[in-house]
């Protein structure tokens, strides 16, 4: 068992039912951040839908390989096909049964409504009409909350959703009793509580599959079925909550909170070495790369943007634009679950790397073509005349000159670059604020473990101005 | 093309910007070794003649022909190739000095000489700065091979120029008002320097407004005015100018000194 983690590159040909008959081997998407059901403890995924989750394979003789997003990012990634099914506590409900495969319910569980201690207005599912409530914005319970009225704010899992409720940011959550219960047992809270059922229907929880993998849910199922009757369910489901979740009328579920009362101090420590880890295995190659290959794709453009060739020179107008015009994060989406639509897919870290450098590219080509324009008309004219063509008139005496004036507003990219890293956990790729999410979920530290995250950021963009300082000296030094 | 054994043709120059005609119908032949004084009034298209003849600028017609290199811009070939390769030719007969020197700010003085000679020509890296350090000797600059062009002074960065455009060793020197963008008292060390190509048989197409200057060197003396010659002759055209027009302007000239 592979638990996918830092670079979740998911690179190895997923199953595909019917194609590999034996021993497929199952990506598993999983938040990692949904105590007790999926949560990182020490640095192992662990949790009951985990537990559960290899059972199955184990039962099936299906190989896993764990793949960490957050919540809303587990429905593209199944569609896409960079994952085979979600073990995540996902509620099986109509629209969802239209388009997906379920296999039985592993988990029986009550909706709750909770909300700051000192609300008192809010207690059934009648009263959050015209509310607002703190969802991840495809759960289920989203929809319970929006269909009951309320306007719902997008949260990326359940533990920030609650320090919203905290802040009194939100006036209500609506989730599954079990996460609550581990919430409070975790962080010992008593700022927020539960106030009220959802309604008397006992919602029901299982693995999803795509529609044409019939045959692995079928396999599942069956194995679901019989660890179910040889009491390996059970006996998972009492580890965890001293109840039988596993069942309808399983018993009162008792929690004692994966977050295992750690001081803020302890959190913060174990949780440096993981986002160290995101630091080097995730952002720092992520920039180099990116700005690397970024600042050709610039150079390039810059060139065709001048180009006396109409049909480079619009072309190259038209990339800049595009890119300077849409939002990084909806560049990601279209590349990591856009163009496996249309037959093109990449795993998650070389799509980030794509995304991130045709974003630097667009950018710096117009700092490299306003470099390129400020060098004096007289250095091409001279270089021109000791009879230097083109391409050697560029690289010897025009790109040097530009390349001085370049720098500091290139220097400006490469910072957003690197802080721009920090989006790209929504395609699946683990690097420092994803590590920190992580943390959290488990803790509700916030502010510490952001500030330490923020303080990572820190210290390679101070790190990188140096550098910045350094090499300004150097193509500087003839300037007197 | 030419049996005349001038080393420099050129024959119904013809280029405009837009409407205005800058250039109209100009023509003169030089023969190996002499100098060439071109004078006339601001905008009369001076820059423009030399700029052709090193083909920075495309004419709309005419011959230029510099030694074997011959281009007319009346009929230039289609193909592309071609076309590059009979301009690259004609380029490749003359050096460039300009009014601004244009030296390459990145490179030190001894770059800035061997540039085209090891990255055009093709010249070892050694044998190019053997004969740089000669050049700086004599435009009287040995041992600043390693200041930047910003280091110098105003004339020290003119005679960097002239020693970069004789590294290439062309046919012919062209030289756009050397000296105009000098301070006075620098303006002096660059004549000079140019006196001295002249002597040493250096081919040379000079735009200067130094009067004296031209008198001492010049073999032939040309006065355009509104994109023609107007008045050609030896350096006695200087002391002696035939038309209104050209006793005017060296009025003018000679009363601003
Ligand atoms: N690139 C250009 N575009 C438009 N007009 C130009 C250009 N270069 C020169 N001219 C015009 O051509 C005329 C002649 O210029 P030039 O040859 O520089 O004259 P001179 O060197 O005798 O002062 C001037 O009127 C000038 O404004
Ligand atoms: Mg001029």
């Amino acid at each position: 068992m592979i638990v996918v983690l830092g670079l979740a590159v998911v690179g190895t040909p997923g199953a595909t039912a019917g194609d590999e008959q034996d021993r497929p081997v199952l990506r598993v998407g999983t938040e990692g951040t949904y105590p007790p059901f999926s949560y990182e403890d020490g640095g192992d995924l662990t949790g009951y839908d985990i537990d559960v989750m290899k059972a199955v394979a184990d039962e099936a003789g299906f190989d896993v390989e764990f793949v960490e997003a957050p919540f809303d990012a587990l429905f593209p990634a199944l569609d896409s096909k960079r994952i085979d099914v979600i073990a995540n506590q996902v509620t099986i409900n109509d629209e969802r049964e239209a388009r997906y495969l379920f296999t039985e319910p592993y988990t029986f569980s009550r909706g709750v409504i909770v909300t700051a201690t000192d609300t008192d207005d809010i207690t059934t599912l009648d009263d959050i009409e015209g509310k607002v409530a703190a969802q991840s914005e495809t759960s289920n319970w989203a929809q319970v909350a929006r269909d009951a009225g309320a306007e719902v704010q997008s949260v990326e899992g359940f533990a920030q959703a609650a320090e919203l409720l905290v802040q009194g940011r939100v006036d209500v959550v609506v989730n599954d009793n079990i996460a609550v219960l581990d919430y409070l047992a975790s962080t010992g809270s008593t700022e927020i509580e539960i106030k009220g059922q959802v309604d008397d229907e006992i919602s029901k929880q299982a693995l999803v599959f795509r529609q044409a993998d019939g045959d692995l849910r079928d396999r599942a199922d069956a194995a679901l079925k019989k660890l179910a009757a040889d009491g390996t369910l059970a006996e998972i489901s009492e580890g965890y909550f001293k109840a039988d979740v596993s069942v309808e009328d399983g018993g009162d579920v008792e929690v004692e909170g994966s977050g295992g009362g750690r001081s803020t101090w302890e959190v913060l420590q174990d949780t440096a070495g993981p986002m160290l880890v995101g630091v080097l295995k995730g952002t720092i190659p992520l920039t180099i790369i990116s700005f690397v290959a970024g600042l050709a794709i610039a150079l390039g453009v810059a060139l065709a943007r001048m180009s006396s060739v109409k049909a480079l020179r619009l072309p190259a107008r038209f990339y800049i634009s595009l890119i300077r015009g849409t939002p990084l994060l909806v560049q990601l989406f279209v590349i990591f679950y856009g163009l496996p639509q249309i037959g093109i897919k990449l795993p998650g870290f070389p799509a980030a790397c794509l995304a991130l450098s045709l974003n630097v590219g667009g950018y710096a080509a117009e700092i490299i073509r306003g470099s390129i324009l400020s060098v004096p008309r007289g250095q091409f004219e001279a270089a021109t005349t000791i009879g230097m063509p083109y391409r050697q008139l560029m690289r010897r005496i025009v790109l040097p000159q530009a390349a001085r004036i370049a720098v500091p507003p290139l220097s400006n990219t490469l910072l957003s670059l690197v802080k721009d890293t920090s989006l790209v956990s929504v395609v699946l790729v683990t690097e420092v604020l994803r590590e920190a999410d992580k943390a959290a979920s488990l803790t509700g530290e916030f502010l510490p473990l952001y500030c330490l995250s923020a303080l990572y950021f820190w210290v390679i963009c101070f790190a990188l101005s140096i550098g910045q300082d350094k090499l300004e000296k150097k193509l500087g030094r003839y300037a007197v | 093309m030419s049996t005349t054994g001038h080393l420099i043709e050129v024959e119904g120059l013809r280029k405009s910007f837009g409407d205005t005609a800058v250039l109209e119908d100009v023509g003169f032949t030089a023969s190996s070794g002499t100098c060439t004084v071109l004078l006339g009034p601001s905008g009369s298209g001076k820059t423009t003649v030399l700029r052709s003849l090193n083909v920075l600028e495309t004419p709309d017609a005419g011959v230029v022909r510099i030694g074997e290199a011959a281009v007319d811009f009346g009929e230039l070939p289609r193909d592309k190739g071609l076309r590059r390769k009979e301009i690259r030719d004609l380029r490749a007969r003359s050096g460039m000095v300009f009014q601004s020197h244009n030296l390459f700010p990145h490179k030190t003085v001894l770059g800035n000489i061997v540039e085209g000679p090891v990255q055009v020509q093709g010249q070892s890296p050694e044998e190019a700065e053997a004969e740089a350090r000669r050049l700086l000797e004599q435009v009287g600059l040995a041992g600043r091979e390693t200041a930047y062009p910003a280091q110098l002074s105003g004339g020290q960065q003119q005679r960097v120029g002239i020693a970069r455009a004789l590294a290439l060793k062309p046919d012919v020197v062209l030289l756009d008002e050397p000296t105009s963008a000098l301070d006075p008292e620098l303006v002096g060390e660059v004549l000079a320097v140019i006196r001295d190509l002249s002597q040493q048989g250096w081919t040379m197409v000079i735009v200067t407004h130094e009067v004296r200057f031209a008198q001492d060197v010049a073999d032939q003396v040309l006065f355009l005015h509104s994109g023609v010659v107007a008045e050609r002759g030896g350096a006695e055209v200087l002391t002696d100018p035939q038309q209104e027009r050209t006793q005017q302007f060296l009025r003018r000239v000679l009363e601003a000194r």
